[in-house]
């Protein structure tokens, strides 16, 4: 699961990917076809993003006819973000931890 | 969908001491593992190895890359941990940035954590274990 974490930021680093995502979940499963006309880009692009958007996960491809149909999978999207969740809830127990232990040293010293 | 992208977290605590006073409790190893929930053992150089144990079992390395002496740390955990369980997994490698500013109340410690690269390597991965071995190395 962490190894897909990484893919799915990865995935997530490009703007027209992030789109192709947002569009996605606004118009429901799309092929690239249907998605290239609601973007400013061409289906060409829009295969290569869907592409490493499905080898991070983040989408399903279904044949449909000549062309694919394809639709989102938030499971890794979630998991990715409960990722940084408990990264800052980690680093919130430290930092409470560590205002503590000055607090203490400086008492010490005064 | 909201845009939930986050690739970094941002933390801060004001805490009672002026910088000079607070570097050593986020350098010296005894005083990191009196805060960090982990027994730390750090050498606080560039290219400086950390290793980090936690009471479970879970075990994570680190490479120093940032000291300014009273205003910044900087390390990158290596893309590998060891679980309490005692697997070694891969983890998502993330640089941790510690920075000191003196304030009236005495020292605003901003921590933040960002992932340390955007392009997954695409070539022959290593497996945890060869990792793992290379750290210690």
């Amino acid at each position: 699961m962490r190894d897909r974490t990484d893919a799915v930021f990865s995935a997530l680093a490009d703007a027209t990917r992030r789109e192709v995502i947002r569009t996605l979940s606004q118009q429901g499963p799309s092929t690239a076809t249907g998605l290239a006309a609601n973007l400013p880009v061409t289906r060409q692009a829009v295969s290569k993003h869907l592409n490493a958007l499905a080898d991070a996960g983040l989408v399903t491809a279904t044949r449909r006819g000549r062309e694919k149909l394809y639709q989102l999978s938030p499971r890794p999207l979630t998991d990715a973000v409960s990722w940084m969740a408990d990264l800052g809830a980690r680093w919130d127990d430290r930092l409470a931890a560590l205002r503590d232990h000055v607090t203490a040293l400086a008492r010490r010293r005064h | 969908m909201e845009d939930v992208i986050v690739e970094a977290i941002e933390r801060e605590v004001t805490v009672p001491a002026p910088p000079d006073e607070v570097w050593p409790v986020v350098t010296d190893s005894r005083q990191v593992s009196a805060w960090f929930g982990a027994d730390v053992q750090l050498d606080p150089r560039p290219g400086g190895r950390a290793v980090f144990r936690w009471p479970d079992g879970a075990e994570r390395h680190a490479v120093v890359e940032t000291v300014e002496p009273a205003r910044r740390l900087a390390f990158r955990w290596l893309p590998f941990q060891r679980t309490a369980e005692g697997h070694t997994v891969t983890t998502p490698s993330t640089r941790v940035e510690i920075m000191l500013d003196a304030v009236p109340a005495g020292t605003r410690v901003r921590v933040v954590e960002r992932r340390a690269f955007s392009l997954q390597a695409r070539g022959r991965r290593r497996s945890g274990n060869e990792l793992l071995a290379a750290a210690r190395a």
